[in-house]
C-alpha cells in the first residue's frame, strides 16, 4: 500500500503541476495589474509541485521500480521500459529545469505586462504542459507494460 | 542607470537552462555508451539516475548564478531567450527520444 501511495502521490503532484501551469498560462494571456501577484504565486506553486513530483517519483524509481522493470522486460511490452521509461526518466529533467526557471522568468524588475517577457513565460509554461502530458502518457504505458507482463505469466 | 534588455537572473538562468538541457542529453549518451562512466555514476550516489539528476540540478544552479554575474541581461532580449530555450529543450528531447528509438520496435507495437 505504501508503494502505491508513493506512486499515486508522484502522479498527483505531476498532474497538479500541469494544471497550475495551464492556469498560469491563461492568467499570463490576460495579464493586468490585478493578477500579476497571482501569476507570481502560481509560478512558485508549479516549481514546488514539479520538484516534489521529481523527489517522490525519483524515490519510487530508485527504490521500487527494479521489480516492475523486470516484469515489463520479461513481458509482451518490453518497449514500455526500453523506450518509454528510459525517455521519461531523462526528459523529466527538462521539465524540472523549466519548472525551476518559471518563477525566475516571472519575477524581476521588468513588468510582466511587457509583451516580450510575457512571451517567454508563455513559452516556458507551454513546454511544461506539453512535456507534462508526455510524462503522464508514458507513465500510463509503463503501468500497462507491468499489466501485460503479469498477464503473460 | 544601465539599460538592460532582460532581468538579470532571467538572462543568466535562461542561458544556464539552454546549456544544461544539452548537457542532459550529452550525459545520457556518454553514460549509456561507456560502461566505466555508467559504473562511476552508479557508485557515486547509488544509482546512475540519481547522480545524473544531481549533476543537472547543481550545474543549472551554479551556471545560473555564474551567468547572472556576467551582465548577459545587456546582450540578450526576451525574444532571443524564448527562441534559445524552446529550441534547446526541443532538440535535447529529440536527441533523448532518438537515442532510445531503436528500442521501440514498431512491429512489436503494431501487434497489439
Amino acid at each position: 500500500m505504501f508503494i502505491q501511495g508513493v506512486m499515486m502521490t508522484h502522479v498527483a503532484l505531476g498532474v497538479l503541476g500541469i494544471l497550475f501551469a495551464v492556469a498560469l498560462f491563461v492568467d499570463v494571456l490576460n495579464v493586468n495589474e490585478g493578477n500579476i501577484e497571482r501569476i507570481k504565486k502560481l509560478s512558485l506553486v508549479v516549481a514546488v509541485l514539479i520538484f516534489l513530483a521529481y523527489l517522490i517519483g525519483g524515490y519510487w524509481y530508485v527504490v521500487y521500480y527494479g521489480h516492475d522493470r523486470d516484469i515489463i522486460k520479461a513481458g509482451q511490452w518490453p518497449w514500455a521500459h526500453n523506450f518509454f521509461m528510459e525517455v521519461k526518466e531523462h526528459i523529466f529533467f527538462a521539465v524540472l529545469l523549466l519548472a525551476i526557471y518559471l518563477p525566475i522568468a516571472v519575477y524581476g524588475k521588468i513588468p510582466l505586462t511587457e509583451k516580450p517577457k510575457r512571451s517567454l513565460v508563455l513559452g516556458i509554461a507551454a513546454l511544461i504542459v506539453i512535456l507534462g502530458f508526455f510524462m503522464e502518457g508514458a507513465g500510463g504505458i509503463i503501468s500497462k507494460g507491468v499489466t501485460m507482463g503479469l498477464m503473460g505469466r | 542607470m544601465e539599460n538592460t534588455l532582460m532581468d538579470k537572473y532571467a538572462a543568466g538562468f535562461g542561458i544556464s537552462l539552454v546549456v544544461t538541457s544539452f548537457l542532459n542529453a550529452v550525459i545520457l549518451i556518454i553514460k549509456e555508451k561507456n560502461d566505466a562512466v555508467m559504473g562511476a555514476m552508479k557508485t557515486a550516489l547509488g544509482h546512475h539516475w540519481t547522480t545524473h539528476g544531481a549533476i543537472i540540478i547543481v550545474m543549472f544552479l551554479a551556471l545560473g548564478f555564474i551567468f547572472s554575474g556576467m551582465k548577459l541581461e545587456t546582450k540578450f532580449d526576451y525574444r532571443q531567450m524564448l527562441k534559445y530555450t524552446v529550441w534547446a529543450v526541443i532538440i535535447s528531447c529529440v536527441i533523448i527520444a532518438g537515442f532510445f528509438l531503436p528500442n521501440l520496435k514498431l512491429a512489436g507495437v503494431m501487434k497489439y
